[in-house]
């Protein structure tokens, strides 16, 4: 087997080698560089989209927050407002309660009274009665003989009265 | 799939090559001859063996990209990513956002030309030290330079011999044939020239401890004791580094020949001016 001289020049070589050097670049943009480009270029979406989906999230919550918040603040306010109202009801009905009782303790006071002044009249006349009695009792003894009544009980009325009136 | 080109290919060579005892620096076997016109066409190692590494770059493609996922990368697609981004990363710091389709080529260059050369590590000839083979790589880099340059339109591209002054234009044009013969003689010189250095240091290695150890009794006197080792350290050095080497300064090359060689600026105010009359 002979082999060619160790400087030699042939066109047809140089056109083919022109060609595998052509034919390599084409299998290795083919096989290596496409997919591993379209790989990176996936891998690079979906880190976008994690990131994107993050990025939503993150303002989700900071609007959640936000109303969240707000209505926190409303019922806060609220709940302020429904203590007030319920105080000033207590402290208008404890006031009512407070003037109804004391209503109630005067009426108690005056039937009191009243009843005290009754009483007293009743024993006065009572007295008075029992004074008349004892005294025409007195004085029959003393006269000796039933005395008329009837006169004598106006005369012994009228001085009684004016005991009365001078005790008064 | 991917060692098994490289295996027929040792194959090969080993049915094919005639046994010889001389020392015998030639070029590629011809395995057989084509009658085309101009010039026959011989089917050579460096053709065959260039075919089986493309055929292993392909299934190493297959392989390497086989079951990527965006999800969950294993350990091969983090490699292979790398090395993806640091091609791509290559090419824009040294040509710009323009030329950013460029990052297969120039991979492409690498990987050829560096596999290319490594396969003298399993004993087999290497393309790269064939002339034809870097001498075709660099036409393709002519082409495309050439290209570009065209893309101002060819009143432009003349224009461009006569920068600075136009008496320097055959100096132009000597130099813009220049540059793809000079990076196909580098290549191909380097790797070439690193084989033949191999060859006559292990030659003279025997010779050498013929001199030294040759009295030694039967067997002893016969076996080439300094042969072990110290031509491994030449192989890590032509093989392994020269190889990469070459293959790193042949895209580098490449990328700023093509870089330079196109005028950018003046495409751009083209491409405006046409925008603007449209």
């Amino acid at each position: 087997m002979q082999s060619s001289d160790v400087i030699s020049v042939n066109i047809w070589q140089i056109l083919i080698s022109l060609l595998n050097l052509l034919i390599l670049f084409l299998v290795l943009k083919k096989f290596l560089f496409q997919p591993v480009k379209n790989v990176l270029a996936q891998r690079q979406k979906i880190i976008d989209d994690h990131f994107e989906n993050a990025q939503k999230a993150e303002s989700d919550a900071k609007s959640a927050k936000k109303t969240y918040e707000e209505k926190l603040a409303a019922a806060q306010s609220e709940a302020s407002e429904i203590i007030k109202t319920a105080n000033k009801k207590a402290e208008r009905r404890s006031d009512k309660i407070v003037s109804n009782a004391k209503a109630k303790a005067d009426d108690i006071i005056r039937q009191a009274e009243n009843d005290a002044k009754l009483e007293k009249q009743k024993a006065e006349a009572e007295i008075k009665h029992e004074i008349t009695e004892v005294s025409t009792m007195l004085t029959e003894k003393l006269l000796e003989r039933e005395i008329q009544s009837a006169d004598h009980r106006e005369f012994i009325n009228t001085f009684i009265e004016k005991i009365g009136e001078d005790n008064d | 799939m991917t060692v098994l080109p490289i295996l027929c290919g040792i194959l090969l060579y080993v049915m094919m090559t005639p046994s010889s005892e001389d020392i015998e620096i030639s070029g590629a076997l011809i395995y057989f001859e084509l009658n085309t016109p101009i010039q026959t066409l011989p089917i050579t190692e460096s053709q065959v063996n260039s075919w089986f590494v493309i055929i292993s770059v392909f299934f190493l493609c297959l392989y390497l990209t086989h079951g990527i996922s965006a999800t969950d990368p294993t350990r091969r697609q983090h490699i292979l990513e790398m090395a993806v981004e640091k091609c791509e990363g290559l090419v824009l710091d040294n040509m710009g956002e323009y030329f950013k389709g460029f990052a297969p080529f120039i991979a492409a260059v690498m990987v050829l030309s560096a596999f290319s050369s490594l396969l003298t590590l399993v004993g087999l000839y290497p393309p790269t030290s064939d002339f034809n083979v870097v001498a075709g790589w660099a036409l393709l880099v002519f082409i495309l330079i050439t290209y570009y340059k065209f893309k101002c339109g060819p009143v432009h591209y003349l224009k461009s011999f006569g920068d600075p002054v136009p008496f320097l234009a055959p100096l132009n044009v000597i130099s813009e044939v220049a540059t793809p013969v000079s990076m196909a003689f580098r290549h191909y010189g380097n790797v070439l020239s690193g084989s033949v250095i191999s060859v006559l240091v292990a030659t003279g290695l025997q010779g050498l401890t013929h001199v030294l150890l040759g009295r030694l009794p039967g067997f002893l006197g016969e076996f080439p004791f300094l042969q072990i080792g110290i031509p491994a350290v030449l192989s890590v050095y032509f093989d392994i580094f020269s190889g990469c080497l070459q293959a790193f300064i042949f895209a580098m090359l490449t990328m700023l020949y093509v870089a330079t060689g196109f005028p950018e600026e003046d495409y751009k105010a083209k491409l405006k001016k046409k925008a603007a009359k449209a």
